[in-house]
Formats: C-alpha cells, structure tokens, sequence
C-alpha cells in the first residue's frame, strides 16, 4: 500500500523537504558487493546507439511540421542600454513575415516579459520574430532597425568589487575560531588564483519546436529537464500541466545550461500561439555563446594553516564571483571546507553583479572552480612542509561531511589515492623533472575530487511486460548523452531476468507523466535505477506467480534469469514465453518509485586524478600528456558508459586549465570571443592518454543498487590536477587560468605583481 | 542584389567582377563567415570553380599554382614536395574540412580574424568605423607593430610562400600584372582600410614559385594542437647563403624578419608583447631547421 | 534560382533562394536531417558532408555551389545497413550524446576510403576539424582504428 512521507532531497548540495509517495513493495535488498549479477557491471553499448550514427536520431531542430514557421530573436550589441527606436511594423509587413513581439509586452499570461527594452548584457533578447522561411525571419529582425543608446556598464570584477555590486549580500560560513587557529600554526601558505569564465558549449544550441493544438501545447525543448520545461510552460500559459506535452527525446549536450524551458521554448510558444502555427525557434552560435549560460569567472584567495607534521589546523577561503545579472551562488567554498579534515575553517563568497547574463550551472558549478584553486594551495603547502602532496591529503582524510557532521554513507577516497598512485607510477615522478632529450619540462601533479551523487525522490518507472516476453519500460529519463537510458535497460534486464535485447526503455516524453528529476546533478542513475529496479521487481515478483499457476510450482521455488524460468532444484529449465505466451493480449505491469535517502548519513562522490604534462617553456605551450583518473561513485552499472562519462569530464577539465575562458572587452563590456572560432574547445589532436578506474564498491546504505552519479565528479579535480603537474615542472604558477601561452610565459619569467593596476578592495575589508 | 553566378571561364570572370556589387568566390570558408558577419556587403557572388585555375604545373623551372586550387591540393601535391615550408603551412591551415574547399587565393586574401573586426557589436576602423577597439581593449592575440589597426595577419600560406621567393599574377578585365607576394599586402589608410593591394575587378589567378630553395620549413603556435590561426608562425628558407624569413601573425600584414634581428620594429603591446617571445623560439628554430 | 542538386545518388530539382547554404537545403528542403548545425561557421564539422567523396562543411557552401557535383550525407553512407565504421562506433562506445556522430562518421568513412590502415597520428590530422563536446575522442580514435582492422592495445 503506498503511502506519502516527508524526506529530503538533496541536488548540488542543496536541500529541500519534498513529500513522496513510496510503497513497501518497492523495497529490495541492495545488491551487495559480490553479488552474482548477469548484466550489471558488464559494458553494454547504448540501446540508441545505432540510430545516432546513422543520423536518424530527432534532435529538437530536426523536427519538421507542416506549416512550421522560422523565428528569429534581436538581441542586445550591448551591455546595458536602453532601446530607442524599434519598427516593429516594418519588419511585420515584410512578405513572408507572421508575428513579432517586441519588447515589454506580455509572453504568454502572466510571468516577467522576456523580452526587454533596456538590457542589461549583450545577447539580452529584445524582440523576436516569425517567418515563412529562416531568410524572411533574418529580414524581419534586420528591418526592425534597432535603435539602442549605450548606458553605462560594469563587467570588471575589480570595479563591481570598489563599487560593492552584488547580487545579494557577501556572506560567510564558519566554524571554530579562524584567525587564532592561523595565529597558532606552525606554518600558513596563501595563494590567490583567478579562474576564467566558461561556457558550456553544447554542439546543439538551445531551441524549441512549439505547437498548439487547441488549447494543448506540444513542445519539442533541448532541454535537460522535460517535466520542469513542462511546469514552466503551463505556469506561463495558464494551462493545467496536462495539457503541456513536452518531448526530449535527443538532446545534443546539455552539460548544465539547459534547464527547463529556456527562453527558447516560451517565445515558440507565444510565436506559435499568436500566429496559429508550429514555430520553430534555435539559437544560432553567437547567441548560444552569449546568452546559453556560463560557469562564472571567479578569484580566490585561499589561506591554509598547519602544523608541521602536516595536520590541517585552518582553511579559508574568500572566493569572489563574476555571478552577471544573478544566479545560485554555486558552492565554490564547499572544498575548503569539506575536503579534509580541519577544525576552523572560513569560506567568504562575495558574488558581484555585472552585466553579463546570469550565470548557470556547468558540470560540478561551484565544486570545479573551488578545487581548481584549493587544490593548488594544498600542493603549496606540501611544498612550504617538505611533505609528499599525496600523502598530505592522506594525512588529513575526514571520514565524515563535517558541517553537517554525519558520517558519508561511503568514501573510498584512500584506495583512490592509491590506486592512482600507482597507474600514474607516481613514486617515480621526481624523475619526470630530470633533463629531457626533447628539451621538455615535465611534472606530475594531483588533486582530489569531492561531489555529491546520491540523488534522491521523487523518481518513477513503469514496466510492462508481454505475451511476447518483452518488457517495456517506461521512465521520465532525458538522455542528453550521458547514456542513462541504457543504464535502466540494464537495471531493468537484471531485475526481470531478461536478455537485454527483450528490454527496451523509453523516455523523452512528458505525455506519460511518469517523473524522473532533471539530467543533471548527477542525480539521474542514483535517483531513477532504483525506481526502475523497483519496478522490475514487481513484475518479476508477478511472472513468478503466474509461473506457479501454469508450471504447478510454487513461486518460491522458481527464479528468472537470462530469460528463462528454473526451478531452486534444477528440474524445470523453461523460457519465459512458456509463460508470458499464456497472456495473450494483456501485460504484466509494475511501478516502482525512488524511496527517500538514508537518514544520518550524507552522500557523496569522491576521486583522485593525477595529471602529467610537458612544459615548451620557449614557446609557451602546456601539453597534457596522461591523466589517470580514479573515482568512487558506488556500482558502476555501465562500465563502457560510465568510462566515456569520465573522458568527458576529464577532457573539459583539460580544457577549462588550458584554453577556454569567455574574453570581454573592457571598453563595450561585450564578449569578444562568442563563438566556435574564437573559444577554443578541444580538438580530439588534443587528446591525452586517458586512464578511467572506478572502486566500484557499493554504496550500502543507498537504495536499491548503491550507484551513486558519475556525471560531474570527473569533471571536477583536472584542471587543478594540471596546474600542480605544471607547478611540478617548472617550479611556478599561473596566477589566472587557463593557462595560455601569454600566461605561461609569464609564470616562467616569475614576474611577480605585473598587471595588478589599481590596487582591488581586499575581500576581507568588503566584508565589514 | 544577393545573387549567384557561375562562370565558365577566366575572361568571363573578370568582365563580370569589373562590375561594381561583385565579388569572388573560391572555397567559400572565409566569405560566408563575412556576409554572415555583415562584414562583406551582399552582391552578386562570382564563383570561381569553373574557370579553370585549379590546376598546379611546372613552369620557368618552379612551379605554377592555380589560385582556386584547394588548400589540400598544394599539401598533396607532388611538384611541391620540395617546398617544406608551403608545404607545412598548407597542412596545418585550418582543418581537413576547411582545406578541401578553401583554395589558394581566398586563403590569401582572407580577411583578418580580429575579434572587433569579424564581431557584429562593433564597427571598428579596419571595417570603416573610427577607433581601433583593440588597442584601447583586449588586444592578446594581435599584432606587434604600432599603426592605425594592430590585427594579425592569419594566412599561414602567405609566410610560407613569401619565404620561398614566390610571386602572385593578378588578372583584371584591363590587364594582367605579377608582383612579389608580400607586394599582394598594404598597410591600411584613412581613405582605403583595404590589406590587400587589389583595385576593384582584380582577381589574383596563380602562385608562382621559382626553383625549390635549398632549404626550407614553417614553425608555428597555435591555440590548441589543431585547428587553429596561427597565433605566431614563422617561415623560412635558405638558397645558398641568402635566408629569408617571414611571419604571420605580428603584424597586420605578413611581415618579413631580419634574419640577423627579428624583433626589429616588433615592439608590441601590453597584452601582445608575449609575442616577441614566441616570435625569437620560433625564428630560431626554423632558421636551425633550414641550415 | 533553379538548382540541381545531387544527393545520395539522387537529382533534386530545386528553387532556392540563392544565398541558401547547402546544409539548410539538406536538412530542410530535403528533409535530409542527419546532417547537423553546431555553429554555421565551419568550426565545428557537425555538418560535414561528402563532396564527390571529400568532407566539407556543408554550412560554408552554397548549396549553389554543390551543382555539378555528387554530395553524400550520413543518410547516404548508412543506406546499405551500418557500415563497419558504424559498427566499431556503437560497439565501442564512440559516441556520447550523438550530435557530432554524424560528421565524425563522414570525415572517418573519407578516411578509410583513402587510407586503410591509417596510424593514431593520420586519424587525429583527419579527424580535428570534427569537434565533440562530450569528449568521445579516445573512443573515436578506437572505433576509427578498429573498424580498420587493427588491434587497439
């Protein structure tokens, strides 16, 4: 019988109490660590796989409907200004041209109008259009012959900092006494580092196919969360969620900037709305670039206090955000103070307004850009102590989250340390530093990755099974490549005891409104497998009934494996048809839901990555030659998926240390580099070797698989990992990543101080 | 007027390129980023495909390049086996996709990749307008030189061939004219922002290099491994005694360098100056590479 | 103005306007989708295309331009069932959120037309116009190495 609780639910390290319904019979023992499984944990390829290499996979701009109208959107050249001249009638009566909204007017029914006629950063949208053809849309924004007068603006941190623009109020975190634990300690090491703006970069930008039928909506959204894209288009339209449907079924990349409808979906909504017809809306590069979202450039400033043995007696951390026009203050402290184990610690964050868009999540926001820099200083801290940098992190393992002090429901980060170690032949890495026949500098460095993972309610699954012996199973999973749809293919086949190939998983398609939480978090495999093995169980639970009443043996007895059906003694060796034929048109059907998290634990990923590169100091250049990469994120249920989820990760943390950062020039306070030629993504010549390991312990304590998420911990530990492989190697430090050629020649010509100009605001004076 | 013609021969190009609201097109892979850009006006798009200047042959004891052959043509082609620099610039250009199309004179004649210049938001004073946004702003990857407009010249072809000694022919409905490559470039001016040293009408038609120089090679420094403007490059080439050396990348034309003194007249600016660093590695190695 | 295209071995008679790009015309006129816009400035290969059997960026060139000669889409490389190249990249888990596959599927088939066992060297010159967000590289390189017939270590 299901029954509703009240629990918490944690994503980012953000908590809410939800209510959930859960249902006793969706309780399954975890499988324990030697379990005997036939599917779980073995490479399988991805059940759309074949369709994706033959093009026939339906990404949101590849759908095509009669009549399907062409929208285009005018967006800010500046960073502030106010519009003065806009001829809306013009671009109207242009042939071919069906709607366009101009700024300030209502976009659906209620809610803020999107489009603005003073913008506050440049990409801002101002006007959008509908056309026959993409050729009449470009004319209508063309003709619209924006008159815009520029305003003052802020983009540079230093002056939001003099000038105390923030998006809400600097604030800190505390515990102990800080400033006498600094004073006490034998030796204290600061180092302050910028980290560059970065943007996402999804190879599909964001877009939306909308149509109306009636007064039901149907949208195609490249979204990473369909059911939120869905509540936000029934909130602006005034429509019961039913009467939205929303279809992900192929998502090209989302990496954290799509979330929900995005201002895509509503404007094709309203375009399709007011010109009765399906209108088609996808950003073009530049926009994407401009307005598709960004990890937030920060600096921080990290002090670290130790004793000489080298316990950790204080850390803190003043972390100043570049956050545009606003945006969740993502957890950049949260290493400082959780990543070891210390008494007294501090994390300031001062998060600045400025005329950039508002800042959103990319992979582990918050997390990354906190360890890029933490990292370093603990590596600088070995150094001040003479003691090995692995083994100071050793030394200063904490077995429990310490601001809330419950214990992790489980961490393996000494194994990956060690194993590390030992793929990167890390004992032998003072020999790296010895003169090289090809006249490189060469170093290792290492860093540890913290996030969390455990996912949470509510998530839900259905299964059906039929006459056939083929099981369909139903989730609310959008897989913009992480590759979780298959993930329940497997979940589900292990449960049933099916051959995968008789079990197929949908999802991407709000209609059959059974939920899974947005893509991202990492919240996806440990929030919806356990639903979906849920589900599987009681279908299987009703096979094995049904299997009584046509084999006359007692359910107990039998048992369900690689599509057969034996009985416990050996006698009875039958294949699921025998049973599943007898149901003729009817299916055997189960639902299972994600029960809450464990109470008294907190849960969290954890991993080491060590990085080794080659330094042409003449010429600048950082080449990373290997990363070894060792994560604890419970099972792994998809070794094959799971290794390509962390050469992802490690490949945009390569990135993020050595060549993209969003430029702006300090005049207009417009980006100079917003787009693919400019803002250099990795080239696969780019590519270092790539070790990936996972512990592949369970997590006993989480429900029902004790798979935790792996998309964004290997993401999170690489780009500091390559900045102490650089340090390694050459004895300096960029003091602002990524770490290109200008900034590596001048790390090497040790110029201290240069390019300071105005002295800033310490953040500690801003504070009081 | 946003046409398209394709003409069938030479003669036929250059009488409708004499017109006014024409211009060429070779690969395409720069002039779509242009009129997309807004940075080139719309008019009636000359494709040059079928007239014939793909071919690459032997002539006067060197060698003859068409100036629509494509980017991988010259890297694959045979005759020029000997010229290691152009070779390698041709290469490295831009990527496999990019070279199959791209040909020899729109890569030639491509316009700078300056942020301000290429970026919509801005209408700086190489593109018409009246400030140099780079000097005043984010100037990291331009030139070294001082000047009305401080963009980098991005042809990694242009030092190459230049190093190896080679000219340009530069065919109009009026004539035919052959000047050394660097000659191809001008220094831009309040009257005519134009790099290139074409009046309107004039087409180049084919590279001409003489004999293979004794040696020759082409460094670069890129963004990233692949697929990258050369942020620093540098050609160079020997012919007994005489070296010559030539770069892209440090000033707003491709620069030829003393030998004896490569930064000479390269004095930088504040973000660019990194440069000179480069500029020394990088001339070094390719004159130790071609002695 | 009128155009004839030829694609997969098929002749469209088109009227386009004349500035229409060849991968608009693929992907909407012909309903050819596999083919995909990642930044329409030929910077990001997901639009590559064959044209008489080289990769090109379909979002640089005119779909005037493709007259006269024979284009090949990813639609036109998978008719005949997947080809080995399609194989290895499934099997080995080549491919992440898919967007780029296609193009990547384009310029490695021009590859292995011309080259049949090319080093991981070849393969990385050929293949770094194709960009992959999602970081497939190490198993493009392996897929692409595979399909040719060579051990991986």
């Amino acid at each position: 019988m299901p029954r509703l609780v009240r629990t918490q639910r944690e994503m980012e390290g953000r908590f809410e109490d939800v209510w959930v319904l859960v249902d006793p019979d969706d309780d399954l023992e975890t499988w324990p660590a030697d379990a005997d499984l036939a599917l779980v944990g073995r490479p399988a390829v991805r059940q759309d796989g074949a369709l994706r290499v033959t093009g026939d996979a339906r990404y949101t701009g590849d759908i095509q409907l009669p009549g399907m109208l062409h929208a285009a959107v005018l967006r800010s050249p500046v960073a502030h200004g106010r519009v003065t001249r806009l001829d809306v009638g013009a671009a109207r009566a242009l042939p071919g041209v069906r709607a366009v909204i101009a700024p300030d007017t209502s976009v659906g029914f209620g809610g803020d109008p999107l489009l603005a006629s003073e913008t506050e950063y440049a990409g801002q949208p101002i006007a959008a259009v509908a056309g026959d053809t993409p050729e009449a849309a470009a004319a209508a924004v063309d003709a619209l012959r924006l008159g815009i007068e520029a305003l003052p603006h802020v983009v540079d941190p230093d002056e939001a900092l003099r000038e105390q623009r923030f998006t809400k109020e600097p604030s800190e975190t505390v515990r102990g006494d800080v400033d006498a634990a600094f004073a006490a300690a034998d030796v204290v090491v600061e180092l302050e580092i910028e980290t560059p703006a970065h943007l996402q970069t999804a190879l599909e930008p964001h877009g939306a196919v909308a149509h109306w039928e009636g007064e039901e909506l149907t949208a195609w959204v490249s979204t990473q969360g369909m059911f939120d894209a869905r509540a936000e288009l029934a909130r602006r339209f005034s429509l019961p969620r039913e009467s939205v449907r929303v279809i992900t079924e192929f998502v090209g990349g989302g990496f954290g900037a799509k979330q929900g409808a995005g201002v895509e979906a509503i404007l094709a909504a309203e375009l399709a709305r007011v010109t009765r017809r399906p209108v088609r809306l996808v950003n073009d590069r530049h926009a994407e670039q401009l307005d598709g979202g960004r990890r937030s450039w920060t600096r921080q400033t990290v002090k670290l206090g130790a004793r000489v043995d080298g316990g950790l007696v204080a850390v803190e951390s003043a972390a100043v955000i570049s956050m545009g026009l606003g945006g969740w203050v993502f957890p950049v402290n949260q290493p400082a103070l959780n990543l070891y184990a210390v008494e007294h610690a501090r994390g300031m964050e001062f998060p600045l307004r400025t005329n950039l868009r508002a800042h959103n999540a990319f992979r582990a926001p918050g997390v990354t850009e906190g360890v890029t820099v933490f990292e370093q200083a603990v590596d600088e801290l070995a150094l001040a102590l003479g003691i090995d940098p692995l083994e100071l992190r050793r030394l200063n393992h904490v077995e429990r989250d310490q601001q809330s002090g419950l214990p992790y429901s489980s961490k393996h980060l000494l194994a990956c340390y060690d194993r590390a170690a030992e793929l990167s032949g890390w004992a032998q890495r003072e020999t790296l530093r010895g003169p090289q026949a090809d006249g490189l500098l060469r170093g290792m460095g290492c860093a540890t990755q913290i996030w969390w993972g455990g996912g949470g309610p509510p998530a839900h699954a259905t299964i059906r099974l039929d006459a056939s012996g083929h099981a369909l199973v139903t989730t609310g999973i959008q897989d913009i490549g992480t590759g979780t749809l298959t993930t329940a293919r497997i979940v589900a086949a292990e449960e049933l005891g099916l051959p995968l190939d008789r079990v197929r998983v949908i999802g991407g398609d709000t209609r059959a409104n059974v939920y899974a939480p947005v893509s991202g978090g990492s919240m996806t495999t440990p929030a919806v497998m356990p639903a979906v093995r849920s589900a599987a169980g009681k279908v299987r639970r009703t096979l094995l009934e049904l299997a009584s009443d046509v084999l006359e043996i007692a359910a107990d007895d039998l048992a369900v494996r690689d599509g057969r059906i034996r009985s416990r003694d050996g006698g009875l060796d039958v294949p699921v048809t025998e049973v599943t034929e007898k149901l003729g048109h009817a299916t055997i059907d189960g639902s299972g839901a994600r029960g809450p998290n464990p109470d008294g634990f907190r849960v969290h990923t954890f991993g080491c990555q060590i990085a080794q590169v080659a330094v042409d100091a003449a010429l600048g250049e950082v080449r990373v030659e290997r990363v070894v990469a060792v994560h604890d994120v419970g099972r792994i249920v998809n070794p094959l998926g799971a290794s390509s989820q962390a050469e992802g990760g490690v490949l945009q943390g390569v990135a993020y240390a050595l060549s993209e950062e969003l430029v702006i020039d300090p005049t207009t306070g417009v980006p100079v580099n917003a787009s693919l030629d400019d803002y250099k993504l990795p080239t696969i010549a780019d590519v270092p070797e790539i070790v990936i390991e996972f512990v592949n312990v369970p997590d006993p304590n989480l429900p029902n698989i004790g798979a935790k998420g792996l998309g964004e911990p290997p993401i999170v530990p690489t780009a500091a990992a390559v900045a102490n492989a650089f340090a390694h190697a050459t004895g300096r430090r960029c003091r602002a990543l990524p770490m290109t050629r200008a900034r590596v020649l001048e790390a090497l010509r040790g110029a201290e101080g240069e390019g300071e100009g105005e002295a800033s605001l310490a953040p500690t004076e801003a504070l009081q | 007027m946003s046409g398209y013609l394709r003409p069938a021969g030479l003669e036929e190009a250059l009488t409708v390129l004499a017109e006014d609201g024409t211009v060429p097109l070779g690969g395409g892979t720069d002039l779509a980023g242009q009129v997309d850009r807004g940075i080139r006006a719309s008019g009636l798009l000359v494709d040059l495909q079928a007239i014939g200047l793909g071919e690459i042959r032997e002539s006067g004891g060197g060698v003859e390049i068409g100036a629509t052959a494509t980017l991988s043509r010259v890297a694959e082609e045979g005759l020029l086996a000997s010229y290691v620099a152009v070779v390698e610039a041709a290469s490295s250009s831009a990527s496999p996709l990019l070279r199959n199309v791209g040909t020899l004179g729109g890569n030639l004649c491509q316009h700078t990749r300056c942020w301000y210049y290429r970026g919509p938001e801005w209408n700086c004073w190489l593109g018409g307008g009246d400030i140099c946004y780079a000097q005043i702003g984010d100037h990291r990857k331009h030139g070294l030189e001082a000047g009305e407009c401080i963009s980098a010249h991005p042809s990694d072809l242009a030092p190459a061939l230049a190093a190896c000694g080679a000219t340009v022919v530069v065919r109009s409905a009026a004539g035919e004219r052959e000047l050394a490559l660097l000659d191809l470039y001008r220094r831009p001016t309040g009257d005519n922002r134009s790099l290139l040293a074409l009046a309107a009408g004039e087409l180049v038609t084919a590279v001409r290099l003489p004999a293979p120089p004794d040696a020759s090679a082409y460094m670069r420094a890129g963004e990233r491994q692949a697929f990258s403007f050369p942020l620093v490059s540098v050609a160079a080439a020997r012919r007994g005694e005489e070296l010559r050396l030539v770069a892209a990348g440090v000033a707003n034309v491709p620069r030829e360098l003393d030998p004896t003194d490569p930064l000479a007249g390269l004095p930088g600016h504040p973000q660019s100056a990194w440069k000179r660093d480069v500029l020394v590695a990088l001339a070094d190695r390719a004159l130790a590479a071609v002695r | 103005m009128r155009i004839a295209l030829h694609v997969n071995e098929e002749t469209y008679e088109l009227d386009l306007p004349p500035r229409r790009r060849l991968v608009d015309v693929l992907r909407d006129d012909l309903g050819l989708t596999g083919t995909k816009v990642g930044c329409a400035e030929g910077a990001c290969g997901a639009c590559a295309v064959l044209l008489d059997g080289r990769p090109v960026a379909s979002c640089l060139l005119l779909a005037a331009a493709a007259e006269g000669h024979a284009v090949t889409t990813i639609e036109g490389l998978s008719r005949d069932g997947l080809t080995a190249l399609q194989e290895a990249f499934v099997a080995e888990d080549a491919l992440q959120c898919g967007y780029c596959t296609p193009g990547q599927i384009v310029s490695a088939s021009a590859l292995l037309a011309g080259t049949a066992h090319p080093t991981r060297e070849e393969i990385r010159d050929a293949m770094a116009g194709n960009l992959c967000r999602c970081g497939a590289y190490p198993k493009i390189e392996r897929a692409i190495l595979l399909a040719s017939g060579q051990e991986v270590a």
